[in-house]
C-alpha cells in the first residue's frame, strides 16, 4: 500500500461517528459569519446594517487577488458588523446576521457543460476555499502559473476523529465525483487521483462502483481511458492527508522545500472542495454550507452535520445533546491541527472540519519534561527535520539555529509532539520561531 | 467552566519518559535475577558470592535515588515535586552500575560510583537528558579507575566449612570461575584472550560458547555474565518500542567481525614477528573461531543492549547512529587487543564523547531538499552585477 516516509498511525476514535448519516443543523436566530474563512485580505462587506439579506447573497466581496467572497448563510437583517473572536482567537470583523425564519434562497444561474474559465469565475464568485483547514482561495488555486499535469484529491482525512470527508464520499459519491470532473476540467488535465485512507474501506469500495472510477493496479492503470478517475488506497497513518505526504504518496513526487504542488505538476484538493465545487456549478450554489464531524468523548450525541457558516458552536453542542461534566478541552478541527477553543462563544467557518470535545483521558495534560533525545520526534516527522532541534534552540531563543533545523520548512502536522515521551510544545516552538523569523525580516 | 488551551495537537500518546525508564527497569530485571542465582551456584563453598551481588544492586540502587533526590533538595525544590517529577532514570543508573560491580567489590565502591554517575556526570549537567556520557558507564570507569583492587580486587574471608582463611579474587571479566579457593590470586584467562593469543603461553580455555551464553562458571560482573537475560531483557524493549533492534545488532556484530579481522592478521605473524602471507589461507577459517566467543565475552551485550543506546548519548540520525555504533565495535575489538580487559565500558564513554561531533556533520536532508547549485552559480553573477554598479 502506498505511503510516505515517517508519520506515525494515531489511534483515530473514528467510529464514535463512522456511521452516523449526515443531518441538517436546524434553523438558529443568530449567526456570525466571519470575513476572513481564507488565507488573505478579509472580504469587504456589501451590506449595511439594517439590511435584509437572503440565504445564499453576496455579504463581503473579495477585496485583493487572494481573497474569497461571502455569502449569507440564512435569510434575516444584518444586526451589525462587529470584531470577534474566531476560533484560533484573532480578532475579525464579523457580520452578524439575526434570522427571521423565512427560507427564501437567491442561488447563481446553474451552469450546463461549462468552459474552464467559465468554472473557475464561478468558483470565484461562489467564494469557495480549500475546506481541508488552510481555506487557500481554490479559484486562485486552479490557475497555477507552473505547468500542471495532475490532480490530486484528498480523501485521506488522516485527523482522528473527523469522519465529514468519509460521510460525503459515502452518501454524495456522484456529485462529488461531478466535483472532480468539474475541476478537472477547469485546470485541464486528465491524470486524476483520489487518495483515501485504508481505514475507510467502505468509501473507497463505493468510489471503485461508479463508473470510470478505476483502482490503483497495474492492469486497472493498464486500460485506463481519459476521463478514468484513480482512486489509490493508502497507509492508515498521520499526516497522510497533508498535500506534501499526500503527492509522495500518489504520485512518488516531492514537493521541492519552500515550493508549493504546482512545482511538481500538482495540485491537491479536498473532499469538501470538490462537493463545494459542483454544488456552486451544477446547482449554482454558493459556499455557505459545510459538512462537520461533532465528537470526542465529551459529546453526548456524536453527529456528522450540515452545517451553515457562521451557526455558533454552542448550538451546535445543544443539538448534539450538550457536554459531558468531564470535558476538559475543546477543539475546532481535528486534534492534530485543529485550535483549542477557550469557550463555545465561536461560529463556524468555511473551513471548520469537526468539532471536537475532549475528556481528561484524551486529551493529555501531562506537562513537558526534559527532551531525553530519543529522536522519535525525528522519525515521525514527515518533512526529515529534526524537531529535537528546533524545540531546543527556541527554548533558549536561538531563533537563527531553530530556522537552520528547518523550523521554517514544518508544516504543524504535529506528529512529532505527539509521540514526545517528553511531552515537548514542539509545535508551539515552531509557530513562536516562525513569528520570530518573520518579526527579523 | 474554563476549558485547557493550548497548541495543537491535542491529543499526546501515552507514551511517556517515566514509561519508557520503568520499561527500561524491567527489562534490567531477568538479567540482575540470573546474575544473582549464577553468583550463589558459583561456588557451592561460598553462596555469599550470591547475597553479596543482591547487596550491591540493592545499594547501587537506593544511593542513586538518594543521591537524586538529595541533589534536587539542595537546589531548594519542593519533595513532592521531586516525587511527582521522578522519572526513574536514576534508578536505571543505580541498577546498571549494580550490574557492573563484581561480587568480590568492596561494598564503598557502588555507593561512592553512584553518587559520581547521578550527581556529578547527571546532575551538575543539568539532570536526565543533558549529560554528556551515560551515567552508569562513566560511573564504572571512575570505580575502576579509583579503585582498582577494591573494585575487582580481592576479599578475604574465613571459609564456613573448613574455617581457615580464604582469599577471592576476581578473575578477569569473562574467564572462569576459577579464583575461588584456598591458594589466593588466581587470574583466569578469558576465552577470547586465549584464541587470539594474548593470555600468554599454555593458557587454556575452558569455557565453551553455550557456557559463555548461558553464564554458567563464568567470572564477571554481576549482570553482563548471562547474556541470554540480557537479551531477553533486549527483546522486551524491542517489543515495547523502546529499542531499535538495529543498533546492538550493527554494534555487536562490528565488534566480532572485527575481532575476527584482528585475530586473522596476527595469527598470520611467526614467533619472530615476520608477516607470512602464506598463512593468510588457513588463518582466515580459523580466524572465525574467535567470532562466537568475542561476541559473547565481557561486558559487549550488555553494553550494547543497556548503555550504548542511552538516548541521550547516541546521535540523533539514522546515518549518524551506523556511524556510533560501527565506531562502538571497531573500538571495542581494538582495544581489547590492546588493554585486555575494561574495553567495553571505555569504549562507550569515548563514543558518547564523540556523539556531539557526529550530531553536528551528520544533518537529514529535508524533504524536497534541493542541492543549493543554483545558488552557487548565481553567487559570482550577483557580485558582478554588484560591482558594475559600484563603478
Amino acid at each position: 500500500m502506498k505511503t510516505f516516509k515517517g508519520g506515525f498511525h494515531v489511534p483515530d476514535h473514528k467510529d464514535l461517528t463512522a456511521s452516523a448519516a449526515i443531518e441538517q443543523m436546524p434553523l438558529v436566530t443568530d449567526y456570525y459569519v466571519s470575513l476572513s474563512q481564507h488565507i488573505g485580505k478579509p472580504a469587504q462587506p456589501v451590506v449595511n446594517v439594517g439590511d435584509q439579506v437572503v440565504e445564499g447573497q453576496l455579504i463581503a466581496q473579495a477585496s485583493s487577488a487572494i481573497s474569497a467572497n461571502v455569502h449569507s448563510p440564512v435569510c434575516g437583517d444584518v444586526v451589525e458588523v462587529v470584531k470577534r473572536k474566531n476560533a484560533q482567537g484573532v480578532l475579525v470583523d464579523t457580520i452578524h446576521i439575526r434570522s427571521n425564519g423565512r427560507q427564501d434562497r437567491q442561488t447563481l444561474p446553474a451552469l450546463t457543460d461549462p468552459t474552464p474559465q467559465q468554472i473557475v469565475e464561478r468558483v470565484a464568485e461562489a467564494g469557495i476555499v480549500g475546506m481541508g483547514g488552510a481555506g487557500f482561495p481554490t479559484a486562485v488555486k486552479l490557475q497555477p502559473k507552473d505547468p500542471v499535469d495532475s490532480l490530486v484529491i484528498n480523501a485521506a482525512e488522516c485527523e482522528p476523529y473527523l469522519n465529514c470527508d468519509n460521510r460525503l464520499l459515502l452518501e454524495r459519491t456522484e456529485q462529488f465525483l461531478q466535483g472532480v470532473r468539474l475541476l478537472a476540467k477547469a485546470i485541464g488535465v486528465s491524470n486524476v487521483y483520489i487518495g483515501i485512507e485504508e481505514n475507510k474501506q467502505q468509501a473507497y469500495e463505493k468510489l471503485l462502483q461508479q463508473p470510470h472510477v478505476i483502482a490503483d493496479t497495474k492492469e486497472a492503470l493498464a486500460s485506463k481511458q481519459q476521463d478514468d478517475i484513480v482512486v489509490v488506497q493508502l497507509k492508515a497513518k498521520y499526516p497522510q492527508g497533508a498535500e506534501k505526504t499526500l503527492i509522495k504518496a500518489c504520485l512518488n513526487r516531492e514537493v521541492p522545500v519552500g515550493g508549493l504542488p504546482a512545482a511538481v505538476g500538482c495540485i491537491v484538493d479536498n473532499v469538501g472542495t470538490a462537493y463545494a465545487v459542483y454544488d456552486a456549478v451544477v446547482n449554482g450554489v454558493p459556499l455557505y454550507k459545510r459538512l462537520m464531524t461533532v465528537s470526542g468523548g465529551g459529546i453526548n450525541d456524536p453527529k456528522n452535520l450540515e452545517v451553515a457558516v457562521g451557526t455558533p458552536i454552542s448550538a451546535i453542542v445543544e443539538l448534539c445533546g450538550g457536554l459531558k461534566e468531564d470535558t476538559v478541552k475543546l477543539v475546532s478541527g481535528g486534534p492534530m491541527m485543529g485550535f483549542s477553543l477557550m469557550n463555545t462563544d465561536v461560529a463556524t467557518t468555511k473551513t471548520d472540519s469537526g468539532f471536537l470535545a475532549l475528556t481528561d483521558k484524551e486529551a493529555s495534560s501531562v506537562l513537558p519534561t526534559p527532551c531525553i533525545n530519543c529522536g522519535r520526534c525525528a522519525s515521525v516527522c514527515p518533512m526529515r527535520l529534526m524537531p529535537m532541534y528546533i524545540d531546543f534552540y527556541t527554548t533558549v531563543g536561538d531563533t537563527e539555529n531553530a530556522v537552520k533545523y528547518g523550523a521554517l520548512n514544518c508544516f504543524e502536522c504535529g506528529t512529532c509532539a505527539y509521540v514526545c515521551p517528553a511531552k515537548r510544545p514542539i509545535v508551539q516552538s515552531v509557530r513562536l520561531t516562525k513569528i520570530k523569523a518573520k518579526e527579523k525580516k | 467552566m474554563s476549558y485547557v488551551y493550548s497548541s495543537s495537537p491535542h491529543i499526546k500518546s501515552p507514551r511517556t519518559t517515566r514509561s519508557i525508564m520503568i520499561d527500561v527497569c524491567i527489562a534490567l530485571l531477568p538479567a540482575c535475577l540470573a546474575g544473582v542465582i549464577l553468583m550463589f551456584t558459583a561456588n557451592a563453598a561460598f553462596p555469599m558470592l550470591g547475597a553479596l551481588s543482591l547487596m550491591h544492586l540493592v545499594i547501587c540502587c537506593v544511593t542513586s535515588v538518594a543521591a537524586e533526590w538529595v541533589f534536587l533538595l539542595c537546589c531548594k525544590k519542593p519533595f513532592k515535586q521531586i516525587l511527582a517529577e521522578f522519572d526513574f532514570s536514576s534508578l536505571v543508573t543505580g541498577l546498571l552500575i549494580g550490574m557492573n560491580l563484581y561480587p568480590t567489590s568492596k561494598w564503598y565502591v557502588g555507593i561512592l560510583a553512584s553518587i559520581f554517575a547521578v550527581v556529578v556526570v547527571k546532575m551538575l549537567f543539568g539532570g536526565t537528558g543533558k549529560n554528556l556520557v551515560n551515567p552508569a558507564i562513566a560511573g564504572r570507569v571512575f570505580a575502576f579507575i579509583a579503585f582498582g583492587a577494591a573494585f575487582g580486587g580481592a576479599m578475604s574471608y574465613v571459609n564456613p566449612n573448613t574455617n581457615s582463611p580464604m582469599v577471592f579474587t576476581s578473575p578477569i571479566s569473562g574467564g572462569k570461575v576459577e579464583g575461588f579457593d584456598a591458594s589466593g590470586a588466581v587470574t583466569g584467562a578469558t576465552p577470547l584472550q586465549v584464541l587470539m593469543g594474548s593470555a600468554g603461553t599454555g593458557a587454556t580455555n575452558t569455557l565453551s560458547n553455550l557456557d559463555l551464553f548461558l553464564g554458567t562458571g563464568v567470572a564477571g560482573c554481576i549482570g553482563e555474565t548471562c547474556k541470554l537475560a540480557l537479551i531477553v531483557g533486549g527483546i522486551y524493549l524491542v517489543v515495547r518500542g523502546v529499542l531499535n533492534f538495529r543498533w546492538p545488532l550493527v554494534y555487536i556484530a562490528t565488534t566480532g567481525v572485527v575481532s575476527v579481522l584482528i585475530a586473522w592478521i596476527s595469527g598470520c605473524y611467526n614467533s619472530e614477528g615476520v608477516f607470512i602471507p602464506e598463512l593468510m589461507g588457513t588463518k582466515f577459517a580459523q580466524a572465525w573461531e574467535v567470532f562466537l566467543p568475542s561476541i559473547l565475552s565481557g561486558g559487549l551485550i550488555l553494553g550494547a543492549i543497556f548503555m550504548a543506546t542511552d538516548y541521550v548519548t547516541t546521535p540523533n540520525t539514522k546515518v549518524g547512529n551506523y556511524v556510533y555504533f560501527v565506531f562502538l565495535g571497531i573500538l571495542t575489538a581494538v582495544l581489547r587487543k590492546a588493554v585486555k580487559g575494561e574495553a567495553v565500558s571505555f569504549a562507550i564513554l569515548l563514543g558518547n564523547l564523540v556523539v556531539p561531533l557526529i550530531d553536528m556533520y551528520i544533518r537529514r536532508k529535508p524533504f524536497g531538499y534541493v542541492k543549493p547549485q543554483k545558488q552557487r552559480k548565481a553567487k559570482p553573477a550577483d557580485e558582478a552585477v554588484v560591482a558594475k554598479e559600484g563603478d
